[in-house]
């Protein structure tokens, strides 16, 4: 198999970009979510905010084993934030499936921090803006 | 082979990259970074090591969309030889504010660590309780505003807007529509202390040393963190910031702390801010955008109770 060096230089790149975003929440990652508290859920998403301070969207997500389903918040970036790692108003739509990666809040509500959404159609992951590693001093 | 030991030798650069957007700024230990001493300013200056780490990621931001790093062009002036802190004919943009302290390493080279920083023991142990509590009780994490130099590390854009003609700087930030406003009149104090009400951004009055625009502020009240790590202070701040120039796409923020209410001499800290082309997000334009941190605030129901 060939692979030639600028097709690796491209995928690196690629996957160095999104992390190379760094933003600043208007709050601190740790006031308010849990890094030991990581979230890998999915389900179909019920309401878009795109707004300051945080973009917010909600997802229906739905327990396998008791069948209960559970509207969870999660916070991205600004909206000026993510537009840099390729979102748009229109990437998610109500009703689309969607995998979110990210960190619960220490409330224990089902509310969390993104860092990453997977659109289930296409497969296409999307950084989320996380403030998780941009503590200041 | 050679293919492998490339993609290794990428992967590497990656992971490498990757552990460096992890570590948090507040544990990277400052080395090689002499203990500055009061009015040691003038040892400052440049871009140095520390100050390119802060100013350098910035400028990536101002040259977002991958277009190779470019030679800035000299300090911009105006027509009577003035230079000019803001935009020029012809070349929109604002100054990328958001990413640097007055303290560590996100700033220039002689900045103070956190240890090196003269608290007052009430306020050594402030600070450590408010950076044990992740942040919880910073009020701009309310979106209070965000008063003192904290002005400067909100990431939503800022100009400068110098009127000569009426002897007065307004700067204006994207965060919050806030925006400061700079008295240069010659001779002009700052009111008698009875009879300043204390608030978010203070009485400040400017001059020109040079190209440096010197302001004096006073004033403040002690309802917000003047950094977003929470270092406190008291009604006594006085904050003296130059502000220079240095290139056309980069600004030097210098300021010292003096506030006898929370420590033990004045101290200096400061950073470099990038000039951004392009709009927040990337896209073409130049212009700060809309913030309003309060429009969609859902953040203090988790903080409630906690």
């Amino acid at each position: 198999m060939r692979c030639s060096i600028p097709a690796v230089l491209v995928v690196a790149c690629l996957l160095a970009a999104p992390l190379a975003t760094r933003t600043s929440a208007h709050h601190s990652f740790a006031a308010e979510y849990d890094a030991n508290k990581p979230v890998h859920l999915s389900g179909a998403v019920t309401k878009i905010e795109w707004t300051n301070p945080h973009v917010y969207f909600y997802v229906d997500v739905k327990d396998e084993t008791s069948g209960k389903v559970t509207n969870w918040a999660f916070e991205m970036g600004a909206p000026a934030v993510i537009a840099r790692t390729g979102w748009t108003r229109t990437t998610m739509k109500i009703g689309d499936l969607v995998i979110v990666d990210g960190s619960q809040a220490k409330s224990g509500r089902p509310h969390g921090n993104a860092r990453s959404v997977t659109m289930a159609s296409t497969g296409k992951k999307l950084g989320a803006g996380s403030s998780q590693y941009t503590e200041p001093q | 082979m050679r293919t492998r030991w490339l993609i290794g030798a990428v992967t590497a650069a990656v992971i490498a990259l990757f552990m460096a957007q992890l570590a948090p700024e507040a544990q990277a230990p400052e080395t090689g970074a002499p203990p500055s001493t009061q009015g040691g300013r003038g040892a400052r200056g440049g871009r140095g090591a520390a100050g390119d780490q802060g100013s350098g990621r910035a400028a990536r931001g101002g040259r977002r969309g991958g277009r190779p790093a470019r030679e800035s062009k000299p300090t911009p002036r105006w027509p009577d030889g003035r230079v000019n802190l803001s935009q020029v004919p012809g070349i929109k943009g604002f100054w990328n504010v958001g990413t640097g302290s007055p303290i560590g390493p996100a700033g220039l080279p002689g900045n103070l660590t956190v240890d090196q920083v003269p608290f007052q023991d009430w306020a050594r142990a402030l600070y450590d309780y408010r950076r044990s509590r992740g942040g919880l009780d910073d009020p701009h994490a309310r979106c209070q505003p965000a008063g003192g130099m904290r002005f400067f590390t909100v990431p939503n854009g800022m100009e400068i807007i110098d009127q000569p003609e009426l002897q007065r700087i307004f700067i204006i930030d994207g965060e919050n529509r806030d925006w400061r406003r700079i008295a240069m009149e010659p001779g002009r104090k700052h009111p008698p202390e009875d009879q300043l009400v204390p608030s978010y951004f203070g009485d400040s009055i400017g001059h020109w040393e040079g190209d440096t625009l010197v302001v004096d502020t006073v004033g403040y009240n002690e309802k917000f963190w003047f950094i977003r790590g929470g270092l406190p202070h008291t009604r006594f701040m006085h904050l003296v910031e130059r502000f220079t120039r240095t290139d056309f796409d980069t600004l030097k923020y210098e300021v010292t702390i003096d506030d006898k209410g929370a420590y033990t001499r004045p101290w200096s800290g400061g950073w470099n801010i990038p000039w951004q082309y392009e709009n927040y997000d990337g896209s073409p334009g130049g212009e700060i955008h809309e913030y309003f941190c309060i429009d969609n605030e859902r953040d203090s129901a988790d903080f409630a109770g906690r």
